[in-house]
């Protein structure tokens, strides 16, 4: 049979006691110098960093959020400008086609006109030349009528006559 | 005493098992404190649980030194990984030392009071954790197996060439030694948190009953006694808890394992071995019934100490009076 210590459960060993007192404050002494500080530290640490890590990620959702609104807000800023930007060109435009219309309107206005100017001037002339021919026509048979030649100086004042009084008609 | 070992074999399993499981006829003495074989090298006596307090100290400092150094932040390349704590039992220390501060101490005791009490009350814990877990394995009984099957000691008792085993905490001496911690540490918050006259107001029930109506006064050397009382209860129950839990457990176990004996006795292998599988099945269920219990108790140990020093401050006291009031209603 074994060499039995404690006759009895509660049978109190003093050197038991002893041992376990000192070797505990031994083990607290020695915990409390190189292990707990250490423990504690490790655990604040990372503590910290995690909560660190958490500030960073949600400040960049944060920072994520106000570039995505700034963006939509760009974005908008910039589909209202190019409407505008298109609505003035059509402006624009219009208004150019407009010009151009009145433009050439006027030119073809002037141009009619220069025409019919023109067309005047040649109707004159050759009214004039009619005139003339008829004069000379008619002085060829009123020579003829006469038998007798009208000098070239009297032809020529009686063309003129003619023509002054053709023009008085004519106005009249 | 000289040792003279031979190499074991089977047959030798075989002759010595039924000696060792014979030996553990008394379930109580199998539990008890024995000497070590360590006495006679050193030339004085020394128990078991001395022993085993030692070897448990050692080793569950080394486990927290490693830990210690484990439970810290890694560098930025390793990802997320690197709040991880590398190894199981670093994480188990981890989350046992985060729990048991931010869960129990600082609620308990308040931020400051925690920090400072943490090392001692964390020691406490891990101390007669590593004893109660050392005494779930069964080291004594492997050493008397393995010296019984060698032959060695020259025809002493294998038991009595235990060199350590057994649980240390089972034994009431140890556990008074570490309620002795407990009491010194009540009594040091009460000195660093009341002074001398604020433990003897607390002691004679407060401010209250000796500066108010003067027929209070009565009662206050009942209230001084029952407190004086109480400071030594409290630290006695700590200690008759966890000794008789551990020895309860423990001395359970054995009982278990000592209906094979009885078989083995009675009726031979033919008998013993039916009752012998049985046993270590009811023994395996219970024996994680005490790995538990040893954690219980570990914990048991340090809040009640954490409760008793969080009694001896203001808030603890103001805490107590409204206790001693609710109690009165």
């Amino acid at each position: 049979m074994a060499t039995l210590v404690a006759a009895s459960p509660l049978d109190f060993d003093l050197v038991g006691f002893t041992v376990a007192l000192t070797v505990f404050l031994v083990f607290f002494a020695l915990a409390a110098k190189f292990v707990w500080p250490k423990i504690a530290k490790g655990l604040d640490e990372r503590y910290e960093k995690i909560r660190h890590e958490i500030e960073s990620a949600e400040a960049a959702s944060r920072k994520a959020i106000d570039a995505q609104a700034e963006f939509e807000k760009r974005l908008q800023d910039a589909r209202e400008q190019s409407a505008r930007m298109i609505e003035e060109s059509r402006e624009a435009a219009r208004k150019i086609a407009a010009d151009l219309v009145a433009k050439n309107e006027q030119e073809l206005a002037d141009m009619k006109l220069k025409a019919m100017q023109e067309l005047e001037g040649a109707k004159e002339g050759a009214v004039r030349e009619l005139n003339e021919h008829a004069i000379s026509l008619a002085s060829v048979m009123a020579s003829k009528i006469l038998r007798r030649e009208v000098a070239a100086n009297d032809q020529q004042r009686l063309v003129s006559e003619s023509l002054a009084e053709l023009g008085k008609s004519n106005k009249n | 005493m000289t040792l003279d070992f031979a190499i074991p074999t089977f047959s030798h399993f075989a002759d010595a098992l039924p000696n060792v499981i014979a030996s553990g006829a008394n379930p109580l003495a199998h539990v008890l404190d024995k000497e070590s074989a360590i006495s006679d090298f050193l030339g004085f006596k020394v128990k078991l649980s001395a022993v085993s307090i030692v070897a448990c100290g050692a080793l569950m400092f080394c486990i927290l030194c490693i830990a210690a150094k484990r439970i810290s932040t890694g560098p930025a390349s390793e990802g997320t990984g690197r709040f991880l704590t590398k190894g199981r039992v670093s994480q188990i220390v981890e989350v046992l030392v985060q729990g048991l501060r931010d869960g129990m101490l600082e609620p308990l005791l308040g931020k400051a009071t925690a920090a400072y009490y943490m090392p001692l009350l964390l020691s406490l814990f891990f101390f007669v954790l590593g004893m109660n877990l050392v005494g779930l394995i069964p080291i004594g009984d492997a050493q008397e197996l393995g010296f019984a099957m060698s032959g060695a000691g020259h025809g002493n008792a294998a038991e009595d060439l235990i060199f350590f085993g057994g649980t240390a905490t089972a034994s009431i001496s140890v556990t008074a030694g570490l309620a002795l911690v407990s009491f010194f540490a009540m009594l040091f918050q009460a000195a660093r948190e009341l002074g001398v006259k604020g433990l003897f107001e607390h002691m004679c029930g407060g401010k209250e009953l000796l500066y108010g109506p003067k027929g209070l006064l009565l009662v206050v050397p009942i209230i001084f006694v029952v407190e004086v009382l109480g400071l030594f209860i409290k630290p006695a129950a700590l200690a008759i808890r966890l000794f008789a839990n551990m020895l309860a457990g423990h001395t359970l176990l054995a009982t278990i394992f000592m209906f094979t004996g009885m078989a083995l006795t009675a009726g031979g292998w033919g008998l013993a071995a039916p009752i012998g599988v049985i046993s270590i099945a009811f023994a395996v269920a219970i024996s994680f019934l005490e790995l538990f219990v040893a954690f219980l108790q570990a914990f048991v140990f340090m809040f009640l100490t954490a409760v008793f020093i969080s009694m001896m401050s203001h808030h603890g006291e103001h805490a107590h009076e409204e206790g001693h009031g609710a109690h009165a209603h």
